[in-house]
């Protein structure tokens, strides 16, 4: 009887595990794009810089500059290159450290 | 004071209870959203420790939304002030970080011009399990992870998502 009761009211929660175990729900939220860099030349670069609204990109000296902590998840530089850009499917995007956020992507060498 | 003091303290002091203030220094009131969305029965916040308070001076952790308005420096300040050591300082979402308004003479920009930030939630608007993970994250339960992150793959041949 009290098992059955412990295993009744079990049933019912809603509340997730997480941080203990992984969310099932994580894998729906948007997140800020992963980069090809293989399928990023200077110029397709150009272009995400240009269609970045928050100005979370930048091209600095041959490189790609991604600020993660600008980034609103938007989409529209992935809509711009479809082929370069996919999701990273991260959410756990704390950071203690500021320049933690700021990755530099490689880009193509272009002949 | 860094977060691996305070959560030593913290833990020494409080046990596992940690109290928040939430601070709009003129957010679009979506970060508020999912900041209220912890304490519904799937997140359940209350569940690991943590507790929101209306007062300054009962919070251990200064939750902060938006761009930092000039015309609400002084307010932040105080909030900040009025807060008892040790505390932390938590910049939410892509306002907080600089993403969204530029400065100028109506905002800041960022909160760190304004407060010194110990942890920088990205996300517009962070996911209630990314404010989850930042707040353990700030209190050293939880590892930071997106310093390793290289946001880049392979050319392997995989379906492309343009999802992002």
């Amino acid at each position: 009887m009290t098992l059955w009761f412990i295993r009744g009211i079990r049933r019912g929660v809603v509340t997730t595990r997480y941080p203990a175990r992984p969310d099932a729900s994580a894998r729906f939220l948007p997140a800020p794009p992963a980069f090809r860099p293989r399928a990023l030349t200077r110029v397709t670069a150009g272009r995400l810089v240009t269609a970045c609204p928050s100005g979370a990109l930048r091209l600095d000296d041959g490189t790609l500059v991604y600020d993660v902590g600008r980034c609103t998840a938007c989409g529209r530089c992935a809509a711009e290159a479809p082929d370069a850009i996919q999701s990273s499917g991260e959410f756990e995007l704390a950071a203690t450290v500021r320049s933690g956020l700021i990755k530099r992507i490689p880009l193509r060498e272009t002949p | 004071m860094t977060a691996e003091e305070l959560r030593e303290t913290i833990a020494r002091q409080f046990g596992r209870s940690l109290h928040i203030r939430t601070l709009d220094t003129g957010s679009c009131a979506v970060c508020e959203q999912e900041i209220r969305l912890l304490t519904a029965p799937h997140y359940d916040l209350h569940r690991l420790g943590f507790f929101f308070t209306p007062a300054p001076r009962h919070a251990d952790l200064l939750l902060v939304t938006g761009p930092m308005i000039r015309a609400f420096e002084v307010a932040a300040r105080k909030t900040y002030d009025a807060m008892p050591g040790p505390k932390v300082v938590v910049a939410t979402g892509a306002c907080a970080l600089g993403g969204v308004y530029p400065p100028d003479p109506f905002t800041h920009g960022t909160v760190d011009a304004v407060l010194p930030v110990d942890v920088w939630i990205p996300g517009c608007p962070p996911s209630p399990l990314a404010l989850l993970h930042g707040l353990g994250v700030a209190v050293g339960r939880l590892a930071e992870k997106v310093r390793d992150l290289p946001f880049t793959v392979d050319d392997h041949p995989e379906r492309t998502r343009g999802d992002s």
